[in-house]
């Protein structure tokens, strides 16, 4: 009896991911209105789905971390401002209305900094990982090295006055073996994601269809 | 009668969308016709993948050190083709790896990712045989829809459990270099793929998946001969495209516009 809920199950997903895509493909190539509300009405579903997830998330998150409090697990004084917190979110925001000058203030002074300082941070990681990537080991790497210091003098103003020559070689290679690179990778990604998508469709490649199968 | 014929098609399809249903057409023409082929029998090779190699070495290498396997889809939810890829990738990590006893441990931004994920890890401890191992949230973690708070999550939980390999495929910006650093730091090999930051994936991962290659990673991680002939059928599709690129370069310098209006139908 269970397997067969299972068998089911993973065909209606799989009836329901075809019927999808036709609406979809439908809605954006031809002119039909029928294949444009079912199109609607599946990303409908879609959100709704996203939101559910998102209230799944917060409540899991919630368990996982009052059992840690309860258990005084490794950090779990985080955790702890963490199960604070977030209700006192939820209250302003449902109180107060998420476009207040209340929230709208605690929301920039709280995340928006935040954010400030992981980008900060992001730059020296750069610089780590900029450092491994240039050394320079081989003919390759010495090329790669020389393109990219073409660039950082380009962006450096102090240092275009005695190199003028490096802003003119620095959008040459920004606007062709750059670009051309970047848009044969685009150009091939499409035509992967497509193929993919057939064989998706196709039954083959199971990808996330994977969490429908046999428990 | 040319042009009755165009207005109803002009009638049935969008504006200048003609081209690009054409072309989708064809590409699921020759695609089928791979995997057709494929099924009766005829078998392709593919020229090795760099990050697959290094994906299944890096498995054994995480059991040898009894450190556990990272996989991260990326940032966004199912609707991404990347995402999709990624996911893929990660499920067949984690059956190989359950297989032999290494935790896969996962994390993602997107609520409906994470679910995914979730099922998927608890579906690979069913098939391998060891339901009794799989517990809810042990596996798979999420630290906020925001993509900041899923990166500083994600380092830490890297920072915490020092995975042996860390795979990145699929969709990502610029939140790789705090995550990337993290897996530096503890000493994992690092396989990335994405086609949205490739820059920065090729800066922090030791071995990656350029552009398309992470698509066709995940039909060769399988090893399944049908979804490697499906390989050919992009490989004639991006022929074709090689040579409506050559096509119109040429008219372009001879100073005809055929191809451009033929791509605007």
């Amino acid at each position: 009896m269970s397997s067969s809920i299972i068998y089911v199950r993973t065909y209606l997903t799989r009836i329901l991911l075809i019927i999808g895509c036709i609406a979809t493909l439908t809605s954006w190539y031809f002119v039909s209105p029928h294949a444009d509300i079912v199109a609607n009405e599946l990303y409908n579903w879609n959100v709704n789905i996203g939101t559910f997830s998102l209230f799944v998330g917060v409540v899991t998150l919630f368990s996982r971390y009052l059992k840690d409090i309860s258990s005084r697990k490794e950090q779990w004084e985080y955790k702890f401002l963490g199960v604070v917190l977030i209700p006192i979110w939820v209250i302003m925001g449902q109180t107060a209305g998420v476009f207040s000058d209340l929230y709208q203030k605690a929301y920039f002074n709280t995340k928006i900094t935040l954010h400030v300082a992981i980008l900060g941070q992001l730059m020296f990681f750069m610089i780590s990982g900029a450092y491994r990537t240039y050394r320079i080991r081989n003919f390759r790497t010495l090329l790669f090295a020389s393109c990219t210091l073409i660039i950082v003098v380009c962006n450096a103003s102090w240092l275009m006055t005695p190199f003028p020559i490096a802003d003119k070689i620095s959008y040459w290679l920004l606007n062709n073996p750059s670009m051309a690179g970047y848009r044969a990778m685009m150009i091939t990604g499409a035509i992967g994601a497509v193929v993919m998508g057939i064989r998706i469709l196709l039954g083959l490649e199971r990808g996330a269809l994977r969490a429908t199968e046999a428990r | 009668m040319i042009s009755a014929t165009d207005s109803l098609v002009g009638q049935i399809v969008k504006k200048g969308l003609g081209f690009q249903l054409t072309l989708l057409i064809i590409m699921v023409i020759l695609t089928y016709i791979a995997y057709y082929l494929g099924k009766r029998g005829r078998v392709w090779e593919i020229r090795p993948l760099e990050g697959l190699e290094a994906i299944y070495e890096g498995i054994g290498r995480c059991a040898e050190m009894g450190r556990p396997v990272m996989v991260i889809p990326g940032i966004s939810g199912l609707g991404s083709a990347e995402t999709l890829a990624g996911l893929s990738v990660l499920g067949e990590v984690t059956k190989r790896s359950t297989e032999i006893g290494v935790p896969t441990l996962a994390t993602a931004s997107s609520t409906e990712t994470i679910m995914v994920i979730e099922a998927m890890t608890r579906n690979a401890y069913t098939a391998a045989g060891k339901p009794e191992l799989y517990e809810p949230g042990k596996y798979v973690r999420w630290f906020g829809s925001d993509q900041f708070s899923y990166a500083v999550g994600a380092a830490g939980y890297i920072l915490a459990e020092k995975p042996g390999m860390l795979i990145q495929v699929g969709y990502f910006i610029a939140e790789i270099p705090a995550v990337a650093e993290a897996g530096a730091r503890v000493g994992a090999i690092q396989v990335g793929g994405t086609l949205s930051s490739m820059d920065l994936i090729a800066m922090f991962a030791d071995y990656i998946f350029i552009g398309e290659e992470i698509f066709a990673a995940a039909a060769a991680i399988t090893q399944d001969r049908i979804q490697i002939a499906t390989l050919a059928g992009q490989d004639w599709i991006r022929l074709l495209t090689i040579g409506i690129l050559v096509v119109g370069m040429t008219l372009m310098a001879t100073g005809s516009k055929v191809i451009v209006d033929l791509l605007g139908m």
